[in-house]
């Protein structure tokens, strides 16, 4: 599929609609994890393109592709708005993550377990990929559902996502932005993939949440 | 009376919302900018009465732009527009001098109070 075929199922004012909301989304996300952890949490610009579902993983490992070792949390979300949400982090940083939780520390004695680690990411996951998901939903009018968050770390390659999109036929909306947080030498990326089937509700849903604004 | 206004967002769509939010928005001379960098630079050859400032910006954020337009000239009002609404940047950009803080996505109703307090601010500066 060229750019333009892109462009015709996916225009840009559409985008500069989506990109407007996904901004939204993300302010509303980063603020429900600094009220956690009483940090604050800066975001970039979010990016928006659409591409094939079988770019997907490249795409997503060119992004993170300094880092060797990543952990991910993912989620799955379901509704007309229906995708995936992935979180990545590299996995030396889980640490210091861990210690932006340490006010809760004494709940949790043995703080540098792996399990702790894993925890944390999930509620990471959960707070962020919850928020930013939920505020889109409410955006555009629509109500989704989440699988559980899966917390994994994996080794950085072309195969650590392949097995989830592989048909080629497919196009997806891919979604990012990259967060960090001040004073604190740690970043991650927020990812949302929506599935092409959620395309048609979308523009949809795009143009009506414009229209009240003329 | 606030008669010229800066909308400093690098969304089009974002402005596009804040304008249509404006109460009588054909009562003001309105500019446009899309970073903070420009912002910053429209600021100073346009000394704009009131300037609303985005914070999530490339090239230059609306921090370091409040920053720099409140280094140039102490008094001017800035209303941030954003929805990053964490208390820490709330209070990092009041303390640069901020106005206040309008939550995204506007709504006619909070750019209204806003504007009204804008025009107090800009009474009571001389």
């Amino acid at each position: 599929m060229s750019q333009s075929n892109f462009n015709d199922l996916f225009p840009e004012d559409e985008a500069a609609i989506l990109q407007e909301v996904m901004n939204i989304a993300f302010g509303k996300a980063s603020a429900d994890l600094a009220d956690v952890i009483d940090i604050r949490v800066i975001l970039s610009v979010p990016d928006i393109r659409l591409m094939r579902a079988s770019e997907l993983p490249a795409q997503i490992v060119d992004e993170v592709k300094i880092y060797d070792l990543i952990s991910i949390v993912e989620q799955n979300y379901w509704g007309k708005f229906k995708g995936t949400a992935l979180l990545i982090f590299p996995t030396q940083a889980s640490k210091g993550l861990v210690s932006m939780f340490e006010s809760e520390q004494e709940f949790f004695p043995d703080a540098e377990n792996v399990m702790f680690e894993k925890e944390t990411l999930l509620e990471i996951g959960n707070i962020l990929i919850g928020a930013c998901v939920g505020k889109i939903a409410e955006l555009l009018k629509d109500i989704v559902s989440y699988s559980p968050p899966r917390a994994f770390t994996k080794n950085l390659s072309n195969e650590t996502f392949q097995e989830k999109w592989t048909d080629s036929e497919k196009v997806a909306v891919f979604m990012r932005t990259i967060f960090s947080f001040e004073e604190n030498d740690v970043s991650g990326f927020l990812f949302l993939i929506l599935s092409q089937d959620s395309l048609k509700w979308l523009k949809t849903a795009l143009n009506n949440f414009m229209e009240k604004y003329g | 009376m606030i008669k010229k206004l800066l909308l400093v967002d690098d969304s089009a769509v974002a402005r596009k919302i804040l304008l249509k939010c404006i109460p009588n928005a054909e009562q003001y001379e309105v500019h446009e900018a899309n970073n903070g960098l420009e912002g910053f630079e429209k600021y100073k050859e346009l000394q704009p009465d009131l300037t609303f400032m985005d914070l999530t910006m490339p090239v230059m954020g609306g921090v370091e732009a409040i920053e720099e337009i409140r280094k140039h000239d102490p008094k001017a009002i800035v209303i941030v527009t954003t929805a990053d609404v964490q208390t820490k940047t709330i209070e990092k950009v009041m303390d640069l001098g901020a106005l206040l803080v309008v939550r995204k996505p506007p709504s006619s109703e909070t750019v209204n109070d806003a504007i009204n307090q804008a025009e107090i601010a800009f009474k009571n500066r001389g």
